[in-house]
């Protein structure tokens, strides 16, 4: 099969294929007119440029994945007295039920998340679209705060806020008699979860869906305005798969980010009541904790072919698409 | 699917204003009270002595210093390292390319809890414990995937012509950098260095697991505020500090911070 050339069009300088191809780095695969084609200059000298980058990522990436690799076949009692256990670490993750039901309660903790955030940012994103300047810029502004936060003190202002004494929150709960008990009640922990991470989040599936929604050039609407399409279908056909690049980047990042959740459900309830928050990295994070090298140097590596699959299923998902648009509006 | 008339439009970014406010400001709050019982000033009360304390204490000072040190150090990292990785992705194509660039998107996506008993290991036999150098390392392995992404957007945007033009002038590489590609990215290196600040500002999982007995960052002063007798009121006020560089930044870059987003993609 013939190998596409690369696309180098960005979506606002090339009205004959909006929203098609703007990954164009690593998702080349798409269906684009001819002339929005770019032959980049092929050199390999560019290596040299990409060299300073390269040796740091090496450095605090590859070369200890590399010792970690090394470490989660051993039993370090002591790091002087490595042991050889071969495979006994792994053994010891995929056959322990323990291991299945975090993975279990981290893809619904995930799938919770984003079905939550995505609509949520993507709805906010519309309304914003059409509002004044001033409007806009002051929701951006104050969506991206809770981004800022320190990632330890998310907790501790949530744990102040809902506190049945002093926080706001928690006495409005108490007063109304829900009979609110995020430490002792299992869904109670996750609804406090979940909303905390919605709000320290919501920003960033705002901020790229408002741009990529801001993008998309007036005579778009006037056209779609023309052929009489409704709400639902401008939605449909402009503006989702105008934001449907951005949108794929949140997704990713917004999944793998909540699937990894540590430090904020960890401070919560450290994984309980009776281990019903007890996510992925939390099982890790203990390990490490522990100091029990061996084990947590083999769960490391089976969580990072976990990150790797993602990345992989994604990079093959948004590759092979094909545009959702199907130029109505053209 | 109907528009939204202006009425509820108002209530809904009222209601997420709220959302997002509310819980930060009784933060704000309990960082002006006086939470612990003191001569001269009634507990519960407004005060500003949690933020003098902040003044008066050594190892609080020092851990803001600390934070503010790694993090510069790191932006600048990632920009001295970035701009010519970014350059190349956006100019060339070469022998394993898109592998490079996909590897990038795999550590920018590694959760940091996965990282952190490798790179703990490792930096200890290597003496970059305890110090903010080390910190700002570690924190290149998701910083560098995210300023080559948004930097080799904005190049990607200038026209080819002008490098050309530059090389026909006479101009080397390092003073095309210099002297006509960093001014004509500025807007994307203040954007670049937007996302760095604050991914590196945020991070607690590897700057806490670097810093065992030294160089402390701002988040891991916080946690060793606790105690049996918690000054709840000096915890949120350095919680309070600790927002303003970030809350500082969102502000120098609100016009541009859609963009940001808009060239990347």
């Amino acid at each position: 099969m013939l190998k596409r050339p690369r696309c180098r069009s960005r979506p606002f300088a090339c009205p004959a294929c909006p929203a098609v191809c703007s990954f164009r780095l690593f998702w080349a695969d798409y269906s684009c007119p001819p002339q929005s084609f770019d032959m980049k200059q092929y050199d390999n000298r560019a290596w040299l440029l990409v060299l300073p980058a390269l040796v740091i990522v090496t450095f605090v990436g590859i070369l200890p994945l590399i010792a970690v690799t090394n470490y989660s076949f051993l039993d370090l009692f002591s790091l002087n007295n490595p042991y050889w256990v071969g495979i006994e670490w792994y053994r010891n993750i995929v056959t322990t039920e323990r291991f299945y039901s975090s993975l279990g309660r981290s893809f619904l903790f995930s799938a919770i998340v984003l079905s939550i955030q995505l609509p949520l940012g993507i709805w906010i994103a519309l309304l914003l679209q059409r509002s004044h300047r001033f409007v806009v810029s002051t929701v951006l502004v104050l969506i991206t705060i809770p981004l800022v936060v320190p990632w330890n003190m998310i907790p501790m202002i949530w744990l102040n806020f809902i506190n049945p004494n002093v926080g706001l929150a928690g006495r409005i709960l108490g007063w109304s008699g829900v009979g609110f008990d995020y430490k002792f009640n299992a869904p109670h922990t996750w609804i406090v979860l979940v909303v905390m991470d919605t709000w320290h989040w919501l920003g960033l599936v705002v901020v790229p869906s408002y741009a990529g929604i801001s993008s998309i050039p007036p005579a778009y609407y006037q056209a779609a305005a023309i052929d009489g399409a409704s709400r639902w279908h401008i939605f449909r056909f402009i503006q989702l798969p105008k934001m449907k690049t951005v949108l794929s980047m949140v997704l990713l990042l917004r999944f793998m980010d909540s699937f990894m959740i540590y430090i904020e459900a960890f401070r919560i309830n450290a994984g309980g009541p009776n281990g019903a928050t007890a996510f992925l990295s939390l099982d890790l994070g203990e390990e490490i904790q522990a100091f029990n090298y061996g084990p947590a140097a083999a769960r490391s590596i089976v969580y990072f072919l976990i990150v790797m699959t993602v990345a992989w299923a994604f990079k093959a998902a948004t590759g092979t698409r094909k545009p959702l648009a199907i130029e109505p509006v053209r | 699917m109907k528009s939204l008339p202006l009425t509820g439009r108002i209530i809904v970014f009222a209601v997420l204003g709220a959302f997002i406010l509310v819980p930060l400001a009784q933060t704000i709050i309990i960082s002006f009270v006086s939470t612990l019982p003191r001569d001269g000033i009634p507990e519960g009360h407004f005060s500003l002595v949690n933020y003098r304390n902040i003044l008066h204490s050594p190892v609080l000072k020092e851990a803001i210093l600390n934070s503010i040190t790694y993090v510069l150090l790191n932006v600048a990292l990632c920009l001295g390292v970035g701009l010519p990785a970014a350059y190349a992705f956006a100019r060339y194509s070469f022998v394993g390319d898109r592998q490079l660039f996909f590897l990038l998107l795999v550590f920018r996506i590694t959760p940091t809890v996965v990282l952190s008993l490798p790179i703990f290991v490792l930096f200890a036999q290597i003496g970059l414990v305890n110090t903010p150098v080390g910190i700002a390392l570690v924190h290149c392995v998701f910083n560098i995937p995210i300023s080559i992404w948004i930097l080799e957007g904005f190049i990607s945007a200038v026209p080819r012509e002008f490098d050309e033009t530059a090389f026909l002038d006479g101009h080397t590489l390092v003073s095309f950098f210099f002297r006509h590609l960093i001014p004509a990215v500025a807007p994307g290196i203040g954007v670049t260095a937007f996302f760095c600040f604050i991914f590196s500002w945020v991070e607690v999982v590897l700057a806490r697991i670097l810093t065992t007995t030294g160089g402390k960052p701002i988040t891991m002063a916080i946690n060793a505020l606790f105690s049996f007798r918690t000054d709840v009121g000096l915890v949120m006020a350095m919680t309070v500090l600790a927002l303003v560089p970030g809350i500082a930044m969102i502000y120098f870059v609100r016009n541009h911070l859609a963009k940001g987003f808009v060239i990347r993609t």
